[in-house]
């Protein structure tokens, strides 16, 4: 039986050491706007009927969007017209001739709205704005073990 | 054994059914609408007619602007 040489277990080593330093951040802090921008890139990617979408935090100031635009009021008077229609709404769905839009709120204050295509599949389209404001507030998501306890 | 001609007028007269159907399902499927789901989960359709839900509407078709504006 031959010994594998240790030179190349330690130049591997070296190697795989510089590729880990190398993708770490130098000591910077992650800011929600990092993450929002990371959990809008998740969403784009996923969610296949998606044109555009904007997440916004607790006070409706957008932390991410897809596009340029004034997603902020205009997702503030999406929400304030749905309060007007029930006192405490956590999703709305709207379906106009040139689309569909979806918007929903997080307990946290973060809310997600989505632009899409018309005759989108509407469960899965909450189900992914969901996601995105899951990956917005981590800690929000209680820990469950791996035997479900 | 059926005749011929009577297989072609029932297959034909299906697809002309499931044609109609998909059209009908359609055309209701089209009409622009308003949902609002409740913190409990409950959906509730708004009255496009209504002032609140004018407005949702409204607030819609300027997301979707935003949307296209940058397409």
């Amino acid at each position: 039986m031959t010994q594998a040489a240790t030179t190349a277990i330690h130049d591997a080593r070296a190697t795989f050491t510089v590729t880990m330093f190398q993708q770490m951040a130098d000591g910077q802090v992650a800011t929600p706007t990092d993450g929002a921008a990371a959990a809008l890139e998740a969403l784009v990617e996923t969610s296949a009927d998606l044109r555009a979408a904007a997440l916004l935090g607790p006070g409706g100031k957008v932390l991410a969007a897809s596009s340029e635009g004034d997603w902020e009021s205009g997702a503030r008077e999406l929400w304030k017209a749905a309060e007007e229609a029930d006192p405490d709404p956590q999703q709305v769905h709207v379906a106009t001739d040139d689309g569909e839009v979806f918007a929903v709120r997080s307990p946290g204050g973060n809310s997600a709205v989505g632009v899409a295509q018309r005759f989108a599949l509407a469960s899965l389209m909450f189900c992914d704005l969901r996601a995105a404001l899951r990956e917005l507030e981590p800690a929000d998501v209680p820990a469950v073990s791996r035997n479900g306890a | 054994m059926q005749k011929p001609y009577r297989f072609v007028l029932a297959r034909v007269a299906t697809y002309a059914e499931e044609g109609s159907a998909y059209l009908r399902r359609r055309r209701i499927r089209g009409l622009p609408f308003v949902r609002v789901w409740t913190r409990g989960g409950a959906p509730s359709a708004i009255d496009l007619d209504g002032e609140p839900g004018s407005r949702v509407f409204a607030a819609a078709a300027a997301l979707i602007a935003i949307a296209e504006s940058d397409a």
